[in-house]
């Protein structure tokens, strides 16, 4: 129970800190812009306007939720320890792993909130288009979702050990397309062999398939996210929090 | 129940610094022995690079020994138990503008294990006893320096520690801000806490420390009394100045 | 919590959300080896890979197709007589080469195949607008592939089959199950209503233009079906029958 409170005392204020902080307000009137932007794409798409202003919409609410996610993910730990803020709360009964967890648990709260408030405009948009609620539309975003989870997680691991921020985002960004490329990577381990296939498969076994989560790309029926997409999502959190957790808790300030 | 606050035996802190051919060793302290008694105000002196802030990190488990043994009213530094019972202002402490000191010291009150009315009386009781009522309603971007300080030091009290671990409390403060600190730290170590503070100002130490040790180099020069920098001719500034030379 | 355990723990952990994905996770999409693109945009197709975009750049082709589509041709006889400045536009109806056609609606199909507008404009468009029935089979064919039990392709498949044969009301017959799915290209729409009005079937005719009229965004294609339904309105009631 304490561990829980603690955890949501360090969540809490690092969402409000990032719902604070001016990035998040950047982004935010980036993203009203870029989907605003959609419509004049969706004027060329004739009598596809829905579906083009549907993806447009969703892949740059994705990508602005990614690039403010990346960029927290990758300067929150480092700025606290160069503030010195860091010294205040360690110096506190607080265990390493229960700060990463909040921090970590902050960040998605701001991605899952940054989420809700484009998709809102985004939906706004759409009803003033004169067009409803795209199908598939809720599992387009927890899909988006769950690849922020994976990604930041990630992002903190990375962070860890990185020489600056700058570093850990490429590092991120890298991850991200690779990830990705998960269904071309297994054609290419099929159709490869010897140390080309090898390399491929170890390939598949360390970036994390986030064409798993990727709802916005299927259409129809099939466009729901399996149960197994949840455990390897959280298999792979898991795995990146505990890898910082090792890291951070060997680290001094 | 230990009688000493803090021990420090044979302590040793080697920092290391990767390089792109071979890491870089630098010991910050070596040796190190003492301790702080229950309820006494200890003073940190040395001139820059002596390994104060080395110390102080230590003591908070921010830091691990490379060698030795660190000891918190019996605990190592790194564990809940002495952790709970330590209140830790930083040189320069750092709080995001944007908040009030209602909000930051919450925020450190909850890490500390408070809640409820609990919490809201120790951040009352803190903003009052370091004289930031006035300025309850600011945002932490609107203080001065010696505001910040009051601030840092108000974290420090909310969940009412055993030890005070002070790195360089009045450190650029104006005289009357100076005043109101060590009166605040007076008032604290007569209700039995145990201070211990670093400072490069000799004059504050000598005014409030029942006892000081003396950093060169990394290594612990020299452990003194009241009664002897009374007794001595020059007081603590020409015991000091001796043993760095 | 033993440190050395975390490294370990993390490394299971990771393993474990590989091998669940590797075991659930089929693509639905075609290999890399399949995609072949038709003019200079392999960057953008890596794009849409590399950040899992393959429907907003399946869009962004089929905004080029159309636009393809949507620039007149010339016709041979100015190549033949280069002097002559009386230009003469060609495939102002959709009649025309565009010889890329094929290959283009076919990547919009293969970045993503259930992109099925897309492959039934691409297909209508082969198949009764410019006369290409092979070609239009072709990438209908492709799309089965990847959507087998799509009944909409197979119908179309058929009713090409049937213009082949010269047998309008079949043709008719066949596309008017799609017109009232929400996947109908406009362009499959006023081909079923000129089959109708073709075999005399008006009101039929009729009820697909004003549905055009009504639903579609396209100007071109609503004022067309605006003057059609006009047409009819002043014609005599027929009876339908094969034309």
């Amino acid at each position: 129970m304490r561990i829980l409170r603690l955890t949501w005392a360090v969540a809490v204020n690092s969402f409000s800190e990032s719902v604070r902080h001016r990035f998040f307000t950047l982004f935010s009137v980036f993203a009203f812009t870029a989907i605003y932007a959609s419509v004049l794409a969706g004027v060329m798409a004739v009598d596809q306007e829905a579906r083009v202003l549907t993806d447009f919409g969703l892949a740059l609410m994705e990508l602005t939720a990614l690039a403010f996610a990346i960029f927290n993910a990758a300067s929150v730990l480092p700025k606290e320890a160069e503030t010195k803020t860091i010294y205040l709360v360690f110096s506190r009964p607080v265990p390493r792993g229960v700060y990463l967890a909040g921090k970590l648990a902050g960040s998605l709260l701001t991605s899952a909130l940054m989420l809700a408030v484009m998709g809102a405009m985004h939906l706004l948009l759409l009803k003033v288009r004169g067009f409803g609620v795209p199908p598939c539309y809720g599992w387009a975003l927890a899909g988006s979702m769950l690849k922020l989870c994976v990604i930041t997680s990630f992002a903190f691991f990375v962070s860890l050990f990185s020489t600056s921020a700058v570093s850990t985002m490429v590092i991120s960004g890298v991850v991200w397309t690779a990830g990705h490329f998960a269904s071309e990577t297994r054609f290419l381990a099929d159709q490869s062999a010897g140390v080309k296939s090898a390399g491929l498969k170890a390939a598949m076994w360390l970036i994390p398939n986030l064409q798993l989560f990727n709802a916005r790309d299927l259409s129809g029926a099939a466009c729901s996210i399996a149960p197994p997409a949840f455990l390897s999502a959280a298999a792979w959190v898991g795995g990146s929090y505990l890898a910082a957790l090792w890291l951070i808790s060997k680290k001094e300030f | 129940m230990s009688t000493n606050a803090v021990s420090f035996t044979g302590v040793e802190k080697t920092y290391r610094r990767p390089g792109l051919l071979r890491a870089a060793y630098n010991t910050a302290v070596k040796d190190l022995s003492f301790e702080i008694r229950a309820g006494e105000v200890t003073g940190l002196l040395g001139l820059n690079g002596a390994g104060k802030t080395t110390i102080m990190k230590l003591l908070t488990g921010l830091l691990f020994p490379t060698a030795g043994r660190v000891r918190v009213f019996g605990h190592a530094p790194s564990e809940g138990a002495a952790k709970g019972k330590v209140g830790f202002l930083p040189e320069l402490p750092y709080f995001p503008p944007q908040v009030k000191p209602g909000e930051a010291l919450s925020y450190y009150g909850r890490l500390s294990g408070l809640s409820g009315a609990g919490l809201a009386l120790a951040v009352r009781e803190a903003i009052e006893r370091t004289g930031l009522e006035p300025h309850a309603g600011k945002r932490v971007s609107e203080f001065s320096k010696g505001m910040l300080q009051r601030l840092g030091l108000a974290q420090a009290l909310l969940h009412r520690p055993e030890l005070l671990v002070l790195d360089e409390p009045v450190s650029g403060l104006d005289p009357l801000a100076i005043h109101d600190i060590r009166g605040l730290l007076a008032g604290l170590n007569a209700e039995g806490r145990t201070v211990f503070l670093s400072s490069h100002s000799i004059s504050e130490v000598e005014k409030l420390a029942d006892r000081v040790l003396i950093m060169v180099k990394g290594r612990l020069a020299a452990t003194v009394d009241r009664a002897r920098w009374e007794a001595a001719p020059g007081g603590l500034e020409a015991i000091f100045v001796e043993a760095v030379r | 919590m033993a440190r050395s355990a975390l490294p370990l723990a993390a490394l299971l952990a990771w393993a474990v959300g590989a091998a669940v994905s590797n075991s659930c996770y089929r693509s639905p999409f075609p290999p890399p080896s399949e995609i072949r693109t038709p003019v200079a945009g392999a960057a953008g197709d890596m794009f849409s890979l590399a950040f899992g975009l393959r429907r907003l750049f399946a869009d962004v082709w089929f905004i080029r197709l159309m636009q393809y589509y949507g620039t007149p041709e010339f016709c041979e006889h100015e190549e033949e007589e280069p002097s002559a400045h009386a230009h003469h536009h060609c495939g102002i109806n959709g009649e025309g080469k565009y010889p890329q056609f094929l290959a283009r609606s076919r990547h919009v199909v293969e970045i993503d195949p259930g992109f099925r507008m897309a492959a039934l404009y691409g297909a209508g468009s082969l198949a009764f607008n410019m006369g290409r029935p092979a070609e239009a089979r072709e990438l209908l064919v492709y799309a089965l592939k990847y959507s087998p039990r799509e009944w909409k392709y197979l119908n179309v498949l058929a009713a090409i089959g049937y213009s082949k044969a010269e047998d309008p009301a079949a043709v008719a017959a066949l596309i008017a199950p799609i017109l009232k799915d929400p996947d109908c290209p406009v362009m499959l729409k006023q081909q079923a209503a000129f089959l109708n009005k073709k075999i005399g079937n008006y009101s039929a005719a009729a009820a697909i233009y004003a549905d055009i009229a009504a639903t579609s965004r396209d100007l071109a294609y609503v004022r067309n079906a605006e003057r059609e339904l006009e047409k009819l309105l002043r014609k005599p009631p027929a009876r339908p029958g094969r034309g």
